[in-house]
């Protein structure tokens, strides 16, 4: 079926040094600013940095007390829990592509193991997703993308709904939810994991605007995206866990095989 | 000779292409990204103008695919709409010459036009009012770019 995406990578291999030295300039002048950067500046940065890290380092020991709870509660369940995941590191190149659709180039390709498909996280909740691999670099399609539609739940009440992009800086909209389905502005979305994607759990958005449109039969539900989508530079690539069984009783892994 | 002339400026060529490229990717400011002229395609309708049996059909639409894959669109998009716009430059190429520039320039507006529709009718935005600002603004740089194109021409004997 897809007979063109190897010659499409091909050629964005072909063509990705046109797109390193458009993204030159802007590189440089931020080597340039940072390496003029005054002293009294850097070390306030650091200790704000520090100060940070070391309210991280309490939550992230709370986080494994919770974590650890949660797996033994999970065993007496009789279902398994899913390790948490790892990631990679990537930064996106400086360039504009089509303004008409949301997508970003990263600096990891093929040499990387980066595969179709792969979720791209940053520090505050999902991306995107990987559309395309080249030798050294990949195409991501953000998650405001009008073509992208994401698999989401409600964290307050478990409800399930898909994201759907509507591009250029504009929110995300929740489908096919009734005007009685419990939606409360303020709610936290994260990713439910159905479709096989994206891994359970991850901060997607807070929904900022609900709507009931007379005579529709769904809700117009506004998705303020978590995730810094015009100012992260550092992405998060999540690299698959081994198993992924949910749970036990009801699929057993053997059996899938 | 002449071969090793016509290679010469083929190198003119290839490169004020890639520049217009480059042009075309660097990161401007958000609220300008809609504007951006078409850089690419001015490059290759002055080049088809001048120089009819240099750039042709199929080598516009070779850099077409390179600007599809380059900016992330779907794959012949403006491969076509770029060889479409050389197929009507090199059919009118003689009377283009003769126009005035403020007339060439509203041609080559139309012909802008023509490049965005696919593209729009392809995404989802699609009444957006934006996808006209770029044949505005490359109407508007046509008479420099022109100048520009030509003084180059001449400067390294292109033909």
């Amino acid at each position: 079926m897809n007979y063109f995406s190897p010659t499409r990578s091909a050629l964005s291999t072909a063509v990705y040094p046109i797109q390193l030295i458009a993204a030159f300039p802007s590189d440089a002048s931020e080597w340039i600013s940072e390496f003029f950067q005054n002293r009294d500046d850097l070390k306030q940065k650091n200790t704000a940095l520090e100060a940070t890290n070391l309210l991280n380092n309490i939550r992230l020991q709370k986080l494994q007390n919770l974590e650890r709870e949660n797996m033994r509660l999970r065993q007496l369940l009789g279902s398994s829990f899913r390790l948490t995941e790892r990631v990679l590191v990537a930064e996106l190149l400086s360039i504009d592509l089509d303004p008409f659709s949301q997508q970003v180039i990263i600096n990891k390709g093929l040499y990387q193991n980066i595969f179709n498909g792969q979720p791209v996280l940053d520090a505050h909740g999902v991306m995107g997703q990987v559309t395309e691999v080249n030798k050294f670099s990949s195409r991501v399609v953000l998650l405001t993308d009008p073509s992208h539609g994401l698999p989401v739940q409600i964290n307050r009440n478990g409800l399930r709904a898909v994201a759907i992009g509507r591009g250029m800086g504009e929110p995300l909209k929740l489908e096919h939810l009734a005007h009685n389905a419990d939606v409360r502005v303020g709610d936290v979305l994260v990713t439910s994991g159905l479709g096989g994607r994206f891994p359970v759990g991850y901060p997607v958005g807070t929904i900022i605007h609900i709507n009931y449109p007379q005579g529709k039969a769904f809700a117009d539900i506004s998705v303020r995206p978590a995730a810094q989508l015009e100012t992260s530079r550092e992405l998060l690539l999540v690299l698959p866990n081994a198993p992924r069984a949910e749970n036990k009783q009801v699929i057993p892994a053997e059996d899938l095989q | 000779m002449v071969s090793n002339k016509a290679s010469q400026g083929g190198s003119i060529i290839v490169i004020t292409i890639i520049i217009a490229m480059l042009l075309m990717l660097i990161p401007i400011a958000e609220s300008l990204r809609f504007a951006r002229p078409e850089w690419v395609l001015m490059t290759l309708i002055y080049w088809a103008m001048a120089l009819p049996h240099r750039v042709g059909v199929g080598f516009a639409w070779c850099i077409g695919l390179l600007m599809d894959v380059l900016m992330g669109g779907a794959l012949g998009i403006e491969a076509f709409s770029y060889a479409f716009v050389i197929y009507l430059i090199l059919r009118f190429h003689l009377q283009l010459r003769q126009y005035p520039l403020w007339q060439q320039a509203l041609s080559i507006m139309s012909l802008v036009l023509v490049v965005n529709v696919p593209a729009v009718v392809m995404s989802s935005n699609f009444a957006s009012w934006q996808v006209l600002l770029p044949a505005l603004t490359t109407t508007l740089l046509w008479p420099i770019i022109y100048a520009f194109l030509r003084a180059l021409r001449r400067a390294f004997h292109v033909s």
